[in-house]
């Protein structure tokens, strides 16, 4: 599978490949992009299994990143890796079309619990 | 009752975050600590939030005394000598973490801000009645300082881009 993580934050990105193979979602090709304006090009360049994606980035935020994808008939699965997890963004995201939320700070379990069922081991 | 009210009443829900978020990107356990912030170089990270339903702002900090910055972003990068740089992108994601936190803690209809970062001595306290949690992990204190009403120069936010304009990207 390829994985496509998008996060401004270098560290971060490094610490959910870091969780991806901690889950046991071993032997993906991951890419990277910094926010969701470069996460859309790689989207439609590389044409990833799967997006992980932070919500607030600078260009353009997570969730436009989504509605942007949906919008043009994308349904690469997308989930979010985002520091904000309240019911209301979680609800918003389902809404757009994303099948998660993962909340930061996550632990391993919760990368398996939301993704075991579109990424394999 | 006001954010500040709220704020000091989630005083133990603050402390548990900063405590989850430094466990979770340190691998270590942390502790509540109740002293002062020792004096010296410090890494910091701010974000502000806007809680819409009474258009106020909330400035979050975050301070680390730089020798365990270096560390933070040593693990979080593994790299074995982070440049100010990596300093930098990991101090700005740890308070990007605890504020997006505390922006769900205390407030629903709210936007966050992007994180500023810097390294620094003898860096000001923000204007304005703070609520500060301090913890201790490897040795080494970590501050959140939640100030409403705080002044929120300096600080960028993420663009806010209407559907009409997402379908130009299509």
């Amino acid at each position: 599978m390829k994985i496509l993580v998008v996060d401004d934050s270098k560290a971060m990105r490094m610490i959910v490949v870091r969780t991806l193979r901690q889950a046991g979602f071993n032997g993906h090709d991951v890419v990277e992009a910094e926010n969701g304006k470069e996460g859309l090009e790689k989207t439609r360049e590389l044409k990833p299994d799967l997006v992980l994606s932070d919500w607030n980035m600078p260009e353009m935020t997570g969730i436009e990143f989504l509605k942007a994808l949906r919008g043009s008939g994308d349904s690469t699965p997308f989930c979010f890796v985002t520091s904000e997890g309240s019911e209301e963004m979680r609800a918003m995201a389902s809404a757009a079309g994303a099948l998660g939320l993962i909340a930061k700070p996550f632990t391993d379990d919760a990368f398996r619990d939301t993704l075991g069922s579109v990424v394999t081991s | 009752m006001t954010t500040f009210e709220a704020l000091a009443e989630a005083q133990d829900e603050l402390d548990a975050i900063v405590i989850d978020v430094l466990g979770s990107v340190l691998d270590e356990e942390a502790a509540p600590a109740y002293t002062e912030l020792p004096d010296g170089p410090m890494a910091w990270a701010r974000l502000a939030i806007h809680d819409a339903a009474d258009d106020s702002f909330t400035v979050a900090e975050v301070r680390v005394g730089i020798a365990l910055a270096r560390v933070l972003a040593g693990r979080m990068m593994y790299v074995a000598d982070p440049g100010d740089e990596d300093v930098l992108d990991a101090v700005a994601e740890l308070g990007n973490i605890c504020a997006g936190n505390v922006k769900s803690l205390v407030c629903q209809d709210a936007r966050l801000s992007l994180p500023t970062a810097g390294i620094g001595s003898g860096l000001e306290s923000l204007s304005g009645a703070a609520v500060r949690v301090r913890a201790v992990v490897l040795g080494h204190l970590v501050e959140l300082a939640v100030t409403p009403g705080a002044s929120i120069e300096g600080l960028d936010w993420p663009p806010t881009a209407v559907d009409e304009e997402l379908e130009t990207q299509r």
